[in-house]
């Protein structure tokens, strides 16, 4: 087993699309999906990189592993699905504290998936630009709905987390470009998706490989407050 | 479900040979060391047998258990767990909350009474930090609340080490390093004991489900997750693998890389760790324990214990790939690579390949079949000796064995289905097409170029042709009797001109020619031929088919001898002689091949170029038997003999001229005047036989070309001269007269002129020839002069020179030398050049003779 060089992360509520974007990806092709159990995990060779990506099951009852899984993360993608506020608004409510575990450094990208039910986003051509999907009619396909999360709410969202991870906004790359909207379905936006981040973390890799081992050997002393024992509270 | 048989269970101790009868003994642990099984009981025996493995004939494993000791320790509660340290030939007992040492041969207590006390449960360190090994490192819950401590254990007595306390109670614990991995109440965590520093993991309910902590290799745990997954981590609180699926309930698990093995109360299931996937359930009812030790697991229920046997991974691997399931035996071979020596690793590994590749193959998936053929080196022989009678006669290819796949041929492969066949063979085209040149190839060309000729021709396909010319290593007898059979004659003529045999390859192709056989490969295989025939370095063939190509079309087939290539017309290897001997029954060849000598190849011999004109003659008078000449239009033959005759001053001009008289030929039999220097005659039949005018004057044009001014203004002085010597009244001839002084008043003297004209010329008549002769004589005078001052000029500036050469005096000493040889002068004698430079006169006349030599005036 090759060993990774970066971590990847998809993180977001249940049945947002995080296996199909995924699955479209690597392997250009969008499925049935059954909810995931448990996580699951790919290796990708990004020029001479080997970048694993972690699925995360949305349910509930997986909600425990995320820490695990964000451990180390060099990158997560924060999913949610256009059409359904509330998935927003668990990323913050629920999925943001996962986070605590990846890197320092970790970025964070935000995406609205399932643009293809949306009635703004009719973009059904996968070749389409970013803009252009406002322009697309959308009255051919039927069972579109008015979209639900605009993308300023993902910027806003974005910002929080910035507050959150007590970061400046000028150390990090900018909101716009962090917020992604796609389609699992029609592919669209989901290799710019990717590829920008692989781009962005490549420079993260280089660093690490200056500054020495990897730090997945030992258990970093300098990772945020060691969860000390909470003893004594009961004593 | 997709499934694999990965293991085997097979009984290894009988219920009998424990209990007996005793329905209310149940087994509580085992512990298996090399062949030495220990069983724990509830009536706190510990029983040790000896372990045999043997292979059955089925192939199957079988194991007999002898038994060799039991003990009771004395108490009233059953044995709890079993450990052995085999360095120190003890094993560890829990029972009773207390880890006691017991010899392992013969189960007696050792005398020194040392023991752990306090214990709930208990781990060994596989992975040691003491380096001692006479010492094991062990690792117990301790009764006292939310307490673990660490022992070192030797062989008579035990030390505490390490106390550490937890944030909640303890249920399971495994160590590796300094790392314990521990189930507490309402998680997992990663605690380093040394340090104290602890990694949460993820959170889990231990009074709900019991938990599971499994070191399953470095510094690597298995545990057991929510929803029934088997959950990954290592010691740095990270997860590297995916989780496996496996049941709510599951109360063991143990690793026999690549699977993940657990039992619940039904089922014992195998998921792979390469893809997570389920691949196997065997039924156990009642299952107590499932663990594995060194390699070997064993699963018992309260009664019996047996153990799980894994099937070779070969056999699996092959289970798979006769199931078709490529995908997953790649998977499961690259994945037990490291557990696999190298070099059979590779051998089995390509073999692997190979057969993914003929189960792809057979459901016509050919781009990834041919990526495993390649990957997996096959001989592509093998794929050949599918087809039928691909492979040549010759071939000592025989099918790999075990064979890579079951199909007897392609027939069975596709099941006749005639499309199916067709794109195999397109595949196979494509695919040899593309590994011939390859070193894939290396060692059987032969067999590949042949197969590959054979489906060409099969398919009438193109690349026939372009594989026969170009390099091959098509077998000869083979490809020429399966092109007979598909009637591919001129393919077969290329492959025996590839294998040197053109007079075959000849006789082929003059036969479809014919019309013999059929072949319509090249509607231009004449053509063909003869451009064959041109090139060809046997002369024998060529004069052998010389006969047949004229025959068909002199003007083609004289190519043969007029289009042969340059450096072997250099060489004169064709004596014309002979050729034109054999060209007498063919006149168009003969002409041909005759221009060809006089006019392509400039041969300066009489002989042909006398030929070359009698024969445009003789066509020239057959083409208008009833000639006149006059008025009726050059024809193309008659211009080429004019041109010959105007061109060439080798042919036998008296002989010509007999030839030529009374026939009417003027313009021919003047230019033959011309050559004679007759110009008078020549000049006096274009006037008086042809009336042809403009002839007349360009007679005198071309008559005179490149022989200078004086002859040319001879040649128009006859010409007028015929013109006045006419009968004066006879005004036919004054016009052009008069034409020919206007239009070329500067071809004549004017003065001479001015003499022989009539004086009844009028001065208007001749107006254009008198200003053109008066300016031509003006322009003269002026250019003379012109040149006249400009040499004076000259003159004066070379003499300008040699006043100044001439005006200086030159010293002579020791210390002059010559520039050229760097040597004194030795007598008053020497060049100076205009740039003051001295030199000796011989190296002057040196220098001038070798202008390799440096120039004096560069060096100065
Ligand atoms: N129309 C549309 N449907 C999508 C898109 N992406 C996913 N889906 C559908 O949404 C459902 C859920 O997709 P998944 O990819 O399984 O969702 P998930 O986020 O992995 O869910 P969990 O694994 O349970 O966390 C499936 O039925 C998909 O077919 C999309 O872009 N457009
Ligand atoms: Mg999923």
């Amino acid at each position: 087993m090759r060993k990774p060089d970066v971590k990847i992360v998809l993180l977001g509520d249940m049945n947002v699309g995080k296996t199909s974007l995924l699955h479209r990806y690597m392997e250009r092709r969008f499925q049935d999906t059954v909810s995931t159990v448990g996580g699951a995990f790919y290796l990708k060779q990004w020029r001479s990189y080997n970048i694993s990506i972690w699925d995360t099951a949305g349910r509930e009852q997986f909600h425990g592993l995320g820490s695990m899984y964000c451990r180390g993360a060099g990158a997560i993608i924060l999913t949610y699905d256009v059409n359904h506020l509330q998935s927003l608004v668990e990323l913050e409510d629920r999925f943001l504290g996962l986070t605590d575990t990846a890197n320092t450094d970790c970025l964070f990208a935000i995406v609205g998936n399932k643009l293809d039910l949306a009635e703004e986003g009719a973009a059904e051509d996968q070749e389409n630009e970013q803009d252009s999907s406002r322009e697309a009619g959308g009255s051919c396909v039927p069972a579109k709905v008015p979209k639900q999360v605009k993308l300023e709410d993902a910027v806003a969202l974005y910002k929080k987390i910035l507050k959150y991870r007590m970061l400046d906004e000028k150390d990090v790359p900018a909101a716009e470009k962090m917020c992604f909207e796609t389609s699992a379905k029609t592919g669209y936006n989901v290799d710019y998706l990717f590829e920008t981040l692989f781009d962005m973390v490549v420079p993260m890799i280089l660093r690490q490989r200056a500054e020495g081992p990897p730090q997945t050997v030992v258990i970093s002393d300098y990772e945020k407050q060691p969860k000390q024992m909470k003893s004594g509270c009961c004593a | 479900m997709m499934t694999i048989k990965a293991f085997s269970l097979v009984s290894a101790v009988e219920r009998e040979l424990l209990m007996g009868d005793r329905d209310r003994i149940n087994i509580e642990c085992v512990e298996c060391c090399g062949k030495n099984l220990y069983v724990g009981t509830n009536d706190c025996f510990i029983y040790h047998f000896l372990l045999e493995e043997k292979t059955l004939p089925t192939g199957t494993a079988a194991f007999t258990a002898t038994k060799q000791l039991h003990r009771h320790l004395g108490f009233k509660k059953p044995v709890n767990e079993l450990r052995a340290a085999s360095a120190l030939n003890r094993l560890l007992v829990l029972c009773d909350n207390s880890i006691t040492l017991v010899n392992m041969m013969n189960l007696e207590p050792i005398p020194t009474g040392a023991r752990i006390k306090g214990a709930v449960t208990f781990a060994l360190n596989e992975n040691p930090v003491s380096g001692d090994p006479f010492c094991v490192e062990v690792c117990i819950i301790s009764v006292k609340r939310r307490t673990i401590q660490v022992f070192m254990v030797y062989e008579d007595r035990v030390q505490i080490v390490k106390e550490v306390s937890t944030p909640e109670q303890p249920f399971a614990v495994a160590v590796d390093g300094h790392f314990l991995c521990l189930a507490l109440t309402t998680q997992y965590i990663i605690l380093n004991y040394n340090t104290g520093v602890s990694q949460d993991l993820f959170p889990y309910c231990s009074e709900e489900k019991r938990p599971i902590v499994k070191r399953i290799g470095r510094q690597e745990f298995l545990l057991a997750g929510p929803g029934g997954l088997g959950m990954f981590a290592t010691v740095a609180g990270i997860s590297q693998r995916a989780p496996v699926h496996w049941s709510e309930n599951v109360i063991g698990a143990a690793v026999c890389f690549p699977y993940v093995i657990a039992l619940d109360d039904e089922f014992i299931t195998v998921h792979s760790m390469l893809d997570q996937q389920q691949k196997q359930t065997l039924p156990f009812k009642e299952g107590h324990i499932l663990q594995d030790f060194e390699g070997r697991v064993i699963v018992t229920t309260s009664k019996g214990v047996y153990i799980l046997v894994p099937l070779p991974l070969e056999k699996q691997i092959q289970d798979l790939l006769a199931s078709r399931r490529v995908e997953e035996a790649l998977v499961l071979a690259k994945g037990v690579r490291r557990n696999i020596p190298k070099e059979k690793f590779q051998v089995m590994y390509r073999r692997i390949l190979q057969q993914a590749g003929f189960i792809q193959f057979a459901q016509l998936q050919f781009p990834e079949a041919k990526e495993l053929f390649r990957s997996g080196q096959l001989d592509v022989r093998e794929l050949i000796s599918l087809y039928p009678f691909l492979l040549p006669t010759s071939s000592s290819f025989t099918r790999s064995h075990p064979p890579l796949h079951e199909y007897a041929d392609l027939n069975q492969l596709t099941q006749g289905d005639q499309e199916k066949m067709a794109k195999c063979k397109r595949f196979l085209m494509s695919y040899l097409n593309e590994v011939r040149s390859t070193e894939v190839a290396n060692g059987y060309k032969e067999d590949i170029d042949t197969a590959l000729l054979k489906l060409y021709a099969e398919a009438d396909h193109n690349s026939l042709l372009d594989l026969l010319v170009t390099e091959n290593f098509c077998l000869l007898t083979d490809s020429a009797v399966w092109l007979e059979k598909h009637k591919k004659y001129f393919a077969l003529g290329l492959l025996y001109h590839y294998n040197n045999q053109d007079a075959a390859a000849l006789q082929l192709w003059v036969n479809i020619v014919n019309g013999d056989i059929c072949d319509s490969t090249r509607s231009d295989l004449y053509e063909y031929v003869v451009d064959f025939l041109t090139y060809c370095l046997d002369h024998e063939l060529v004069w052998k088919y010389a006969d047949w190509v004229l025959q068909k079309s002199e003007e083609v087939g004289v190519q043969v001898f007029t289009k042969r290539p340059l450096d072997e017309q250099q060489k004169n290897s064709f004596n014309p002689e002979d050729v034109i001997s054999c060209l007498k029954k063919y006149p168009k060849a003969l002409v041909r091949y005759l221009e060809h000598l006089v006019i392509d190849r400039r041969l300066q011999k009489e002989e042909y170029h006398t030929h070359l004109a009698l024969l445009y003659l003789e066509e020239v008078l057959q083409q208008r038997p009833s000639a006149n000449g006059k008025g009726a239009e050059v024809t193309e033959m008659q211009a080429k003999l004019r041109s010959l005759l105007q061109k060439s001053d080798l042919y036998r001009v008296h002989f010509l001229i007999d030839k030529i008289q009374g026939t009417g030929l003027h313009m021919e039999s003047a230019i033959l005047h011309g050559k004679l220097e007759e110009h008078e005659k020549a000049l006096c039949i274009l006037v008086h036989e042809l009336k042809d005018f403009a002839a007349a004057e360009d007679y005198c044009l071309w008559s005179s070309e490149g022989r200078g001014d004086p002859y040319r203004q001879r040649l128009f002085h006859t010409l007028l001269a015929i013109y006045l010597r006419g009968d004066p009244s006879d005004c036919e001839l004054v016009v052009p007269a008069v034409d020919l002084l206007n239009h070329h008043a500067t071809e004549f003297d004017a003065a001479e002129v001015l003499q022989l004209l009539p004086d009844t010329w009028s001065v208007q008549l001749l107006c254009p020839f008198l200003t053109g002769a008066m300016r031509h004589s003006i322009h003269t005078k002026r250019m003379t002069q012109v040149a006249l001052g400009l040499a004076k000029s000259e003159n004066l500036i070379y003499k300008y020179s040699k006043m100044k050469l001439k005006g200086s005096s030159v010293q002579l000493s020791d210390k002059k030398l010559c520039q050229v040889c760097q040597n004194p002068f030795c007598k008053p004698v020497f060049v100076k050049y205009p740039n003051g430079g001295l030199v000796h006169t011989h190296c002057a006349a040196n220098r001038h003779t070798n202008q390799n030599s440096p120039s004096p005036g560069n060096r100065t």
